[in-house]
């Protein structure tokens, strides 16, 4: 059995990976099917864009993918609201690849951080219009589950602002995100490396959603598969149960049989180089 | 990988126009800007160089996504995997090249006049060199062959054709009007202080040139509209129709009209009538 994607089911979809992959910004076509490739993903993110007139040329990006099955997950960056969420959405929709959608609604310029009452607002409509719904969301509890409620098919809490790299900036609340949510947690933005996606899935995130980190790492292909096992080896981390934190160290050998008597703990008042008189 | 037939642009080296810029460097600058077919031409290295910058090409056009041509020699091609050949007259046949590439590969040739581009599509070249139109320093000791071979090869040449020889921004119009479809630029590029620039300029060209020849050209006269944000004019009476004066009805496209979605199926039942504000939307890379 393989416990690293084992029962992640979205939209009654069963996932062969929990890895969710962008399309944008790789160096060039090319490079993105090869680190998708060795991402192992089965989720592709894409957005909507309106087609340039003046260069028919332009080909868009579904012409890479035509030849995988894979689950198509088009965001609705760009809008600033929940009327213009809804109509990306139909968009994206009518283009026949099927009916998921994330919504992500931004309304601040250099955050990008979403709006969560728009964000709520959106998923709201488009679960009743029969999306599956992963909302792109503010890393607080009690937002998530009323995204949970409001028909969300997971969501998709953020580490940090999109493409900064910054990481998990609130790993107890993302904890308590995890350890409260009834739907599938994917954690969306923010990471910056393999170990961001392994601190992740530790914290009990069902998958997360990566791009930049991959496509503008000096070797997307590389760090595509970096990603992969960190989510395989965050996600067995969790299965397998850490130990608690402890301020004092516990020695990993039994102490009966040792060789030398234990060391007795020196006076904090003589700091350990002054009572050896002086190495050098 | 690309095939020829989707190549637009192509560039091919020449290190002497750039002094104190690398080889790699200016490609890669090239291809960002839109080239997507590079030529290592370098008539003075010697073969073991020739082959070290060959790999070091293949690995650049390798990691954007471009095909790469060798001039002139098919072993250095094969020992640094590159996509194909380029050969001139007095080189191997293509047939001789053929042999030794396999039919995979990309055999292209230097023609300066009808009869040779004729003969090269039958001895089975995948492409020619269609050349030079102007006068150039690259070439100085051959005589420009006009604009009328150009016009000949877009009538007689089923095979892709690139125009060569003193192309650059300011004459592109006047090859693309005399039927190119595919450009080929070396001092243009190269030899620019922007090469990027350079090429984004040509390839706009191209792109342009495309859009508006006589097929793709909307109509002036008929229903004012706002598509994608821009005002316009159209005679089209359907939504395909509309579609097709932007070349987009055979395309993964999607579009809305006043705000709603118009499935595919609807295109030709829907009117476009004035001041519609019409939407054709795709997808594009994103997270």
């Amino acid at each position: 059995m393989d416990r690293s994607t084992n029962g992640l089911v979205i939209g009654g979809t069963t996932l062969r990976s929990r890895l969710f992959l962008g399309t944008g910004r790789y160096p060039s076509p090319v490079v993105m099917r090869q680190a998708l490739a060795a991402s192992g993903a089965h989720v592709v993110t894409f957005a909507i864009r309106r087609v340039n007139l003046d260069g028919v040329a332009e080909d868009t990006v579904l012409q890479h993918f035509s030849d995988r099955e894979l689950v198509y997950l088009p965001n609705t960056s760009g809008a600033a609201d929940a009327d213009e969420a809804v109509r990306i959405a139909r968009l994206a929709r009518a283009a026949g690849l099927g009916d998921w959608v994330k919504v992500e609604i931004s309304a601040h310029p250099r955050s990008l951080l979403p709006d969560p009452l728009e964000t709520l607002r959106a998923t709201e409509r488009l679960a009743a219009e029969g999306f599956v719904v992963l909302p792109y969301t503010s890393d607080d509890p009690m937002l998530c589950k009323r995204l949970e409620e409001a028909g969300a098919a997971a969501v998709m809490p953020g580490g940090s602002p999109i493409g900064t790299g910054l990481g998990i900036l609130n790993p107890y609340n993302l904890g308590w995100i995890a350890e409260e949510a009834r739907v599938p947690v994917i954690v969306d933005a923010g990471l910056g490396s393999a170990a961001d996606a392994a601190q992740a899935m530790e914290l009990g995130a069902d998958g997360i959603l990566v791009n930049t980190p991959v496509a503008r790492a000096r070797d997307p292909v590389a760090m595509a598969e970096a990603m992969r096992l960190a989510i395989e080896a965050g996600r067995l981390s969790r299965l397998a149960g850490r130990i608690p934190k402890k301020r004092y160290a516990t020695a990993s050998s039994e102490p009966e049989g040792r060789l030398f008597a234990a060391a007795e703990p020196r006076s904090g008042n003589a700091p350990a180089g002054a009572s050896r008189g002086g190495a050098r | 990988m690309r095939n020829i037939r989707e190549c637009k642009l192509y560039v091919v080296s020449g290190e002497q126009y750039h002094p104190g810029r690398g080889l790699l460097e200016v490609m890669e600058a090239a291809i960002r800007g839109g080239a997507d077919i590079v030529q290592l031409r370098d008539k003075e290295a010697p073969k073991r160089e020739l082959l070290r910058k060959a790999e070091a090409l293949r690995e650049l056009t390798r990691r954007l996504g471009a095909l790469f041509i060798v001039n002139d020699h098919p072993d250095i091609a094969l020992a640094a995997e590159a996509d194909g050949v380029h050969l001139g007259q007095e080189d191997l046949p293509v047939e001789a090249a053929r042999r030794m590439l396999g039919p995979d590969r990309i055999v292209g040739v230097s023609t300066h006049a009808l009869p040779q581009a004729v003969a090269a599509e039958r001895a089975g070249a995948d492409y020619i060199g269609v050349g030079p139109v102007y006068p150039t320093g690259t070439k100085p000791e051959r005589a420009a062959v006009t604009l009328s071979y150009v016009s000949e090869a877009a009538r007689a040449v089923r095979i892709p054709f690139f125009a060569i020889g003193g192309i650059q921004p300011g004459n592109a119009e006047d090859v693309l009007a005399a039927g190119a479809r595919r450009l080929c630029a070396v001092s243009a590029i190269v030899g620019s202080p922007d090469p990027e620039e350079a090429a984004r300029r040509l390839r706009g060209y191209i792109e342009r040139w495309e859009f508006e020849s006589p097929s793709g050209m909307p109509a002036s006269g008929g229903v004012r509209l706002i598509v994608n944000g821009r005002e316009g004019v159209t005679n089209a009476g359907t939504l395909l129709e509309l579609a097709a004066e932007y070349r987009l009805a055979d395309r993964r496209v999607v579009a809305e009209r006043n705000g709603e979605v118009v499935p595919r199926a609807g295109w030709s039942e829907v009117p476009v009538r004035e001041d519609d504000r019409i939407e054709f939307v795709h997808f594009v890379g994103g997270g």
